[in-house]
């Protein structure tokens, strides 16, 4: 589960082992200074009813001082522990590596735009909302926004970093169990805030070079006739404006990537299974799944629906 | 309730004071902190945005013009002299010294707010190109809305000496109003040094 | 004059009939005038104090309401009971509410109607900016609940980051609206801070030295300067940088034109942290009386409770980057921040082991202010070490923006700052209103309240760490996050339940409850040494204490100062550090001013949301009234004693 309890990768796990620690100490220290304070709640000293003001005898005064110093001292050694173990933590996980995978991450609202660098322009991969990576690999994720502060989230793999507009990031991980790894947006940033998860996809160095040579190429031409039928009104529908597809007219750059959008295991931003009904509804009407969507509604009849979704399901 | 016995009595104390003795020293000296502070924000601000560029002010803005803003600045070193005659004369309950000087206080206030229209046509940027002329704006306008407070709170006074017989306690007014400007005149000169010397050296 | 004339320094007992002859007299002089007009131009801090208090508690409702719609959304997984706009309007406005509009402001009320009668003050130093503060405060509230009610509430957080608030991102007026909420509360609390703290510097009772300043006021007074340093960096970054970016194009935060996103952060946190432990500081200053009445001492470590409230209040201000771990600032500086995050927690750490000795070495009583405070120990420390966790910056990448954090907040802000809180009303509810809250009731309460508490935020932190970010107004089922939810939002049932069998316990004991006399439980404090609720004048002569717990001295006589004046309005000034009476002053009448002004501050911030021109024309309208506060100011008074700067002593007619 996309929990910190359940570490894929030495950076959440050194995490994962630090909290535990913290866990511990926390709760020795809560358990100890309660009990301590429901004892001396519960405590009555002196004659029962009685009101008169208690005053200390001077031995009392300087031993009851002597305890709260050493509970002071106590808790300064506690916290320097904390303090250097912390440093040590976050030292380590800030050394890198120079042989990784960098991926670059564009968040938008509300998505999540996927592009793997390459020098050689038939290599780039331009993706969106779900991410592959090779097991055992260390990746470089940057990170920049399009608009307002986003931040790029997945538990299971490391902490989160903060996009910044102005502002260059990256975030580091190494998947070492092969998974499907959810990430969620994690800084407020409008109305679909809550409907802007990604995947990360580790894979075994075999099946990861497969998938990349396969999403690296263009789309291919559809030869089923109710598959041209949906290409054909998908170009003049006005959804080129904003989707771009390799290989084809369509070039625009606002909206993800529906290159091999077949091949993904959700659409939506991690909010809708890929399937075709899905895909039908979230055409339909966007902002009913996601609030404030930029994307508009295509009340497409039936008919022609079918054959969108059917183009669709040819981009695998 | 407990019986009471009397141990002092208070009846001989005054009923004005001046200076540290007076609340109202106080609560001006609480207003100087807060809005000084905040000038200090803001400061800080202007040199946090300086620090993440190599170019300031950034093109095609140009670094202000010093002329105007020198005079104007002279001019309020100037000022703080009736300030002090009529926290003086204030001292002393003199109430023609005080009139006097008031009026005397209150052209040359006058006479820097008029100049600071030139404090603003100097630094040559308008607040909305970027983010130098916002920050530079903000802490010259910032300190006009306190020179201004000032001001009008000076005429204020002089317009009460003049026209009715004032209670005692206006003394004293009179000389908090000197200490305010003291400070008016004092935290311009960060500011003169930030906003106009500073692109030219930092 | 005082029926006893200059009267006699020789020690002896104040006469029945001239006491009583005083108290007539103050009685006319102090009293508000009946009326409506009375109602609005009144200066007695008491009145403002309590008004203040009712007014602060229900914004405590208000933000409760605000969170229980909250919880029945997020009770199920993609539930439709509030759709992502209407959500995010009341995130928003629940934060805004309990922040700007409950806390701070419930804890300088508390302030402005107890530190002069724990000092033993006739009133506050400045009773028409007292005024003005409240008329002000109200304003805003005002303006934010129309807001709410007219689908125009801000729906960008209280923290309302850029770009996300800018006006690219946030068109019309909703985020307008909390840019001038904010500046409404930061005027009404710096005008609060200003109050206490001049109060406390020169109003003190004769021999109230330094040492002898009750903790209550002490925590009073470091959070007035807390305030000082604090508001003005809110109030600058949301009216002078971002209202200002939406209003006229400046360009503060827009990375294009020179700006930078993460100033905002940094003047936002400069604030933001401060203002938590300006939360925190004086429920812990209700905290120190409370134990020691009932547990029958003073409290063990004075002095060192002084240090450590001056101590936090020092470091608060050091540690606001730890906000901002998970933003792309270089790395060199966040350990400096972790350090001074965790040493933070020495100081408090301080306090609780002062009062657990206090218990330790006491014969406690477990009344329900007790009660109150062993449940601000049992769910506070909690959240204070979850806020260790939260200092590590790795394991705050972690947690950083999830419902780990809510819960931390939660837990400080509700255990260190509601419990005390209501500890403190049990205690002083007496003294406002001259009756006692039932005990079976407050028990009832008592554990309610906690149980909820706990209920509502422990799953919270599990919810967090297993992957659920704040500030989503719904989430998948396939999440697993749906059954801890429903726990949650259950515990807020019970928290809403406990609190309306509090609302039931005042509204039978304001008028029914048990009469209370002057000292009830037997406390050892000034504000225990006249009725209750104290007559306007509060003390008929100023006391002259002799030790940090007055009323446990054994007197046979209480001493007192006299010769103050009963037909007229007049305050005893005391020097600032060892509180010797210094001089007489006089005290303003009732006045309309601080009413208008604040309606004038209104016009001008209110109206700037809309149009500039606004800004000109309330400015004008205020220009009138300060005129017009001045000129009361100048009515002269027959016979003055003038203390000249140069130490001569003049009379003037």
């Amino acid at each position: 589960m996309h929990s910190i309890f359940d570490p894929a990768s030495p950076e959440a796990m050194a995490v994962t082992r630090l909290w535990w620690w913290l866990f511990g100490a926390g709760l020795v220290v809560w358990l100890g200074v309660v009990a301590v304070a429901v004892r001396a709640g519960l405590s009555a000293h002196g004659a029962p009813g009685s009101d008169e003001i208690i005053h200390d005898a001077p031995g009392t005064a300087r031993r009851v001082q002597r305890v709260i110093i050493a509970a002071v001292l106590s808790t300064a050694v506690i916290l320097a522990a904390i303090l250097v173990y912390s440093f040590s933590v976050g030292h380590a996980l800030a050394q890198h590596t120079d042989q990784r995978l960098v991926i670059e991450v564009t968040g938008h609202r509300w998505w999540w735009e996927v592009r793997y660098p390459s020098a050689d322009p038939t290599r780039i991969v331009t993706t969106a909302n779900e991410i592959h990576v090779p097991v055992g690999v260390p990746v470089q994720v940057r990170l920049a926004s399009d608009d307002v502060i986003h931040s790029f989230w997945a538990p299971n793999l490391n902490g989160k970093r903060d996009i910044v507009p102005g502002y260059a990031s990256a975030l580091w991980f190494r998947a070492d169990t092969p998974g499907v790894y959810r990430g969620q947006c994690a800084e407020f940033c409008g109305l679909s805030h809550a409907k802007m998860a990604f995947f990360v996809i580790a894979q075994p160095r075999a099946a990861f070079d497969a998938w990349y040579a396969g999403t690296s190429r263009p789309a291919a031409t559809p030869t089923d006739l109710l598959a041209l039928r949906g290409e054909s009104l998908f170009m003049h529908s006005g959804c080129a404006l904003c989707h771009n597809i390799a290989g084809t007219t369509a070039g625009g750059q606002a909206a993800p990537d529906l290159t091999h959008v077949a091949g993904r295991r959700t659409i939506a931003a991690g909010m809708l299974d890929n399937t075709p009904q899905n895909i039908a509804r979230w055409i339909f009407d966007p902002s009913v799944i996601k609030p404030g969507a930029r994307m508009p509604s295509f009340h497409f009849p039936a008919d022609e629906m079918n054959a969108v979704v059917a183009y669709l399901e040819t981009l695998k | 309730m407990t019986s009471l016995r009397a141990e002092t009595s208070v009846a001989d104390l005054p009923t004005v004071t001046f200076g540290q003795r007076s609340l109202m020293w106080w609560g001006t000296l609480g207003f100087m902190v807060i809005e000084g502070w905040t000038l200090a924000l803001l400061l800080v601000s202007y040199l946090y945005l300086r620090q993440s560029v190599i170019q300031w002010p950034p093109a095609p803005s140009q670094s202000p013009a010093l002329l105007m803003p020198s005079i104007n600045l002279a001019l309020m070193a100037l000022s703080v002299v009736p300030a002090v005659v009529v926290a003086r004369a204030g001292g002393r309950l003199d109430a023609p010294a005080v009139k006097r000087w008031l009026v005397a206080h209150s052209l040359i206030g006058v006479a820097i707010l008029i100049l600071r229209w030139w404090d603003f046509q100097s630094l040559g940027v308008r607040w909305d190109a970027n983010a130098y002329g916002t920050a530079v704006w903000m802490i010259v306008g910032f300190h006009t809305s306190l020179l201004l407070l000032d001001v009008l709170d000076t005429l204020g006074l002089t317009l009460f000496f003049f026209v009715r017989r004032q209670p005692v306690k206006s003394f004293s007014d009179a000389a908090d109003n000197s200490f305010y400007w003291y400070f008016t005149v004092g935290i311009w000169l960060p500011v003169y040094l930030i906003a106009y010397v500073g692109p030219r050296v930092i | 004059m005082s029926a006893l004339g200059n009267s006699t320094i020789d020690g002896g007992a104040l006469a029945p009939e001239a006491m009583a002859q005083d108290a007539g007299a103050l009685e006319r002089t102090w009293s508000t005038k009946p009326g409506v007009w009375g109602w609005v131009c009144t200066v007695d801090h008491k009145v403002i104090g309590r008004r203040y208090v009712i007014t602060a508690f229900a914004m405590f409702l208000a933000g409760g309401i605000e969170a229980a719609l909250m919880r029945t959304q997020l009770a199920r997984p993609e539930n439709g009971f509030l759709g992502a706009d209407r959500y995010n309007q009341i995130f928003t406005t629940h934060g805004t509410t309990m922040m700007f509009l409950f806390a701070v402001p419930m804890m300088t009320a508390m302030g402005l109607y107890f530190v002069p009668l724990m000092i033993g003050a006739r009133s506050v130093a400045f009773p028409r900016l007292n005024a003005f503060g409240y008329w002000t405060y109200l304003v805003g509230i005002g303006l934010l609940y129309v807001a709410l009610l007219t689908n125009h509430a801000p729906d960008t957080g209280w923290f309302a980051y850029v770009p996300l608030s800018e006006t690219l991102y946030a068109p019309g007026h909703r985020v307008d609206v909390w840019a001038q909420l904010v500046t409404f509360t930061e005027i009404a609390a710096l005008c609060a801070a200003v109050n206490i703290i001049v109060t406390v510097f020169k109003m003190r009772a004769p021999g109230m030295s330094v040492n002898r300043i009750p903790l209550f006021v002490w925590a009073q007074l470091v959070v007035a300067f807390m305030i000082v340093f604090a508001m003005p960096a809110v109030a600058a970054g949301s009216t002078l940088m971002l209202a200002a970016d939406r209003a006229i194009h400046m360009q503060w935060f827009i990375p294009a034109r020179g700006g930078d996103v993460l100033l905002w952060q940094h003047i936002f946190w400069f604030f933001g942290h401060p203002e938590v432990y300006i939360i925190f500081l004086p429920a812990l200053g209700m905290v120190t009386p409370i134990v020691e009445t009932f547990c029958r001492r003073p409290v063990v470590g004075y002095g060192a409770i002084v240090m450590a409230n001056i101590a936090t209040a020092f470091f608060a201000f050091g540690l606001w980057v730890h906000h901002m771990f998970a933003t792309p600032l270089p790395e060199l500086g966040d350990s400096l921040f972790t350090a001074a995050s965790l040493v933070i927690a020495i100081p408090s750490a301080v306090q609780i082991f002062c009062w657990i000795a206090t218990m330790w070495t006491g014969r406690p009583r477990l009344t329900v202010p007790m009660l109150f405070v062993l449940g601000f120990l049992f769910t506070f420390i909690n959240g204070g070490i979850t806020g260790v966790m939260l200092a590590s910056v790795p394991f705050d990448r972690q947690a950083h923006d999830t419902f780990f954090v809510v819960a931390h907040l939660h837990y400080v802000l509700l255990g260190g700052g509601v419990m005390p809180l209501f500890a403190g009303l049990y205690f002083w509810f007496p003294k406002f209103t001259g009756r006692l809250l039932r005990n079976g009731l407050g028990k009832w309460h008592f554990w309610l309240f906690l149980i909820g508490v706990n209920v509502t935020f422990f799953p919270m932190h599990i919810l967090g760490l297993d992957g659920m970010p704040r500030r989503i107004y719904t989430y998948l089922a396939s999440t697993g996050w749906g059954p801890l939810n429903l726990l949650s939002s259950l515990g807020a049932a019970t928290i809403a339940i406990s609190v309306i069998i509090f609302l039931v316990n005042v509204v039978l004991s304001w008028r029914g409850g048990a009469v209370a006399g002057p000292n009830p439980w037997g406390a050892s404090g000034l504000e225990w040494a006249t009725a209750s609720p104290p007559p306007p004048y509060n003390f008929a002569y100023p006391l002259i204490v002799s030790s940090a717990h007055p009323l446990w001295d054994a007197h046979a006589a209480l001493p007192v100062a006299t010769g103050l004046r009963t037909d007229r309005r007049e305050v005893l000034t005391t020097t600032t550090f060892d509180a010797r009476p210094d001089a007489r002053h006089s005290s303003p009448r009732e006045s309309i001013w601080p009413f208008y002004l604040a309606l004038c501050m209104g016009v001008v911030f209110i109206g700037s949301i809309f149009r500039p021109y606004w800004v000109l024309i309330g400015t004008a309208l205020s220009l009138a009234g300060l005129f017009g506060w001045g000129w009361q100011s100048t009515r002269p008074i027959e016979r003055e004693r003038i203390a000249l700067p140069n130490g001569a002593l003049v009379e003037r007619t």
